[in-house]
């Protein structure tokens, strides 16, 4: 019983902070200054113990499973949720639900947590529902917005879509194997046309929620309407989340039909890298900006992906810890002047150095790392997702990816010629930065810095993946 | 053969709902006129079409009752294993309802089960 | 063919053409009625599959309880004939049927060619998709024994994605 509870000590955990909040909502009012505080600090607590008491097991026939790497891959998402609600903090201070706003936010949480755990396509499944259902409901949180009702419209919407062909390919997939256990699957793969075409749909599902080319046409919209801090979460945690479980699905449940999955992501990288390239290119809203770097870097990821062996998966990991880190410094710096200024353009940052040193040192440094400048972590990321695709000697692929690293280096650096040479008569007047943002936007810096120098993070990532 | 039954009552139902609109339609010498086509007969006429938007409280409403329609019938098979289950079934369910119950409470505080 | 087989094939030709009159009405309040039909239908098919529960949770849950939430959405958009948008140019109508029909061909060529499939398992031919005949997982006392052992942790987390839907039902209806 004992070894249970400590086996799903994350998601206990998650769901303690959850009855918490509401306990709190339903006792007597409170400033939302002091449930701001209460929360950070209940999910620092929860971040850190989320390195502690670590332990590997199976529960309940394989519906539950975990091991250390899955443990790493909760805590990249506990530590990004809590670097977002900090970022937030200037945002959620006037707004009138932040005690909902958490609730919905950490059942989203608690949901990708069992999606990575989950043993079972009916586990996974349900994760899946829980990490997106609450999260329409959040980006409905600028109840005065129609936008923002727009962004939630789409989003749910173009999620149920996405499940329904998930629920058709995992509905096939067990008539043709009889079994929905993920240990069982890859024995009962025979890679006969109907688990063939069953697997085609899976993957719709999952490039749905990764916003993969061509199943991306959401994704602007809700980034846009959406407020910022959920837009952040969206692009970072809950895609990240289901990348972990991407990885690990298709590198050992679906391992029988690694020839069909590798020309399918060879395909799907190629056109995300292209398309997402392309259309960043154009942008001027800085949200539907970051929505289609986030696309493109999607790509890449893909590539890593294809590689097939465990370099692929321990580089993805490697990347989207990276990822997490760049995108939500250059959110943190969105979400910090779109609460105060309400501007939300590129042309509006021309001039931002002038006024604003520190934070465009920091928008320089994030978007350096996502368009991956050597010294930043971004780079390195890149690097070994490249090399992981490489193995494969598919140099086609390879090279336009290389290329494509060029452009995005033009879209990435125009913003910030906009930040330091630009002319502007009326910048963003001066921004002040609470403790709480402050802090986060240096961690987020660290992390950029320090992920690419310090090898023992690659290492240890990459002592705990499985051989392919 | 239970499907022969079955057959037989589909075909009874179907050809009972659909005998009585039929011997309606023979019987029925109808009269054509507009008024036919009102909400009310006699009265005053209306002004405007009665599609309108509804309130979103209703929806509120419905959604709450959703919820715990599906809680209930979640109870039903409970209800065949509690005694076979014993202790675990009992704790399961304790736990199930706690929280759609927090949920209620929640929606209360929040007044959403006051009519407007 | 058998008394089974000719209420499978009237249940399939009634869920289908309910389908498809789902998407052909005008008026979304008639989509909705042609939908109940539909999941009568499904009910149908989980009465010839030995599983009467499921049967009875498909009416009260969706027949029953979501059609009304349906309504009301429809009410809530005031969608009606009128606001109906104009029918779309015939190059994307001739666009999604050729794209339905590939899937259609795709589908019904995996499917015959899974069932020629045939493997042998104990001196029995067996197809190579999964045998539904012995179907006793549909009813109530072996669906709450698996639900309550095998299934705790899905159930239990159902309900916290019931207090979301709760919690962010109640946020967005209630702007005061």
């Amino acid at each position: 019983m004992l070894n249970a509870l400590l086996l799903m000590k994350q998601e206990l955990a998650v769901v303690a902070i959850i009855f918490i909040l509401l306990i709190l909502k339903l006792g007597k009012d409170r400033s939302n200054v002091t449930f701001l505080n209460i929360v950070n600090t209940l999910l620092l607590l929860n971040v850190v113990a989320g390195f502690f008491w670590n332990s590997e097991g199976v529960l309940f026939n394989e519906m539950f499973r975990t091991n250390p790497l899955m443990i790493l891959e909760k805590n990249i998402l506990s530590l990004g949720t809590l670097i977002i609600s900090m970022q937030s903090y200037s945002w959620l201070k006037t707004h009138k639900h932040v005690p909902e706003f958490y609730i919905l936010l950490l059942s989203t949480l608690l949901g990708m947590f069992f999606m990575i755990s989950g043993g079972n396509l009916l586990m996974f499944y349900l994760g899946l529902e829980l990490s997106t259902i609450p999260l329409a409901a959040v980006a409905n949180f600028d109840l005065t917005k129609r936008q923002s009702s727009e962004a939630a419209m789409k989003l749910i919407i173009s999620s149920a879509f996405s499940s329904g062909l998930l629920l058709f390919g995992m509905s096939m997939l067990y008539g043709t194997t009889g079994t929905l256990i993920f240990s069982q699957l890859p024995a009962a793969l025979n890679g006969s046309d109907l688990q063939i075409f069953a697997f085609v749909l899976l993957m719709a599902g999952f490039a749905f929620k990764i916003s993969v080319v061509p199943f991306h046409l959401w994704t602007a919209d809700v980034y846009e309407g959406a407020p910022v801090a959920v837009t952040s979460y969206l692009s970072v945690i809950s895609k990240g989340a289901v990348l972990f479980v991407f990885v690990s699905v298709l590198y050992t449940v679906f391992k029988p039909l690694a020839g069909a999955w590798y020309n399918m992501l060879f395909l799907l990288s190629l056109l995300t890298i292209i398309i997402g390239n392309l259309f960043a290119l154009r942008q001027d809203n800085f949200k539907r900006f970051l929505a289609f770097s986030s696309i493109a870097q999607v790509g890449f990821i893909l590539i890593g992906i294809s590689g097939s062996s465990q370099l692929g998966s321990t580089s993805v990991i490697y990347f989207v810890l990276i990822y997490i880190f760049s995108n939500l410094a250059a959110f943190g710096v969105v979400i910090l002047v779109s609460a105060i200024t309400g501007k939300e353009s590129i042309s509006d940052y021309k001039g931002f150095y002038k006024t604003n040193p520190v934070l465009a040192w920091i928008l320089t440094i994030a978007l350096f790392s996502l368009a991956g400048v050597p010294p930043t972590a971004g780079f390195f990321g890149k690097f070994f997702l490249l090399m992981a695709g490489a193995a494969k000697a598919n140099w086609m692929l390879i090279t336009i990816a290389a290329l494509n690293m060029v452009i995005s280096f033009y879209y990435y650096l125009r913003v910030v010629k906009a930040i330091f040479m630009d002319k502007n008569e009326q910048p963003i007047e001066r921004v002040a930065m609470p403790l709480m943002p402050r802090l986060a936007l240096y961690v987020c810096i660290i992390g950029i810095i320090a992920t690419g120098l310090v090898s023992y993070v690659y290492d240890y990532i990459h002592s705990l993946t499985a051989p392919f | 053969m239970g499907a022969v039954y079955l057959i037989a009552l589909i075909v009874a139902a179907v050809a009972f709902s659909a005998g009585g609109i039929l011997i309606g339609k023979l019987l029925n010498k109808g009269s054509k006129n507009p008024q036919k086509g009102e909400p009310y007969e006699c009265g005053i006429a209306p002004i405007v079409s009665p599609w309108h938007q509804f309130n979103v409280g209703y929806y509120l409403f419905a959604l709450l009752f959703l919820i715990f329609d599906v809680e209930l019938i979640f109870m039903y098979p409970w209800a065949t294993v509690v005694k076979e289950m014993g202790m675990v079934a009992l704790v399961e369910i304790v736990i199930f309802i706690f929280i759609l119950f927090l949920g209620f409470l929640y929606a209360h505080k929040k007044g959403a089960l006051k009519w407007m | 063919m058998s008394l089974v087989e000719i209420i499978f094939w009237f249940l399939s030709g009634l869920a289908l053409i309910s389908a498809i009159m789902v998407l052909l009405s005008k008026n979304p309040v008639h989509s909705v009625l042609w939908l109940i039909a539909v999941f009568f239908a499904i009910s149908g098919h989980y009465i010839l599959l030995n599983a009467q529960f499921l049967a009875i949770v498909n009416l009260i849950v969706y027949a029953g309880a979501i059609m009304v939430l349906f309504l009301f959405v429809i009410m809530l958009m005031n969608q009606n004939a009128e606001t109906e948008p104009r029918s779309k140019s015939t190059w994307i109508k001739l666009a999604g049927a050729i794209a339905g029909g590939c899937l259609l061909i795709v589908v019904v060529a995996a499917v015959r060619d899974s069932e020629n499939l045939i493997q042998n398992i104990g001196g029995k031919a067996y197809a190579k998709t999964a045998v539904t005949t012995h179907g006793e997982i549909g009813l109530i006392e072996n669906l709450g024994r698996v639900l309550f052992t095998q299934y705790v942790v899905p159930f239990e987390i159902s309900s916290v994605l019931f207090l979301s839907a709760m919690v962010g039902a109640v946020v967005i209806g209630k702007k005061d």
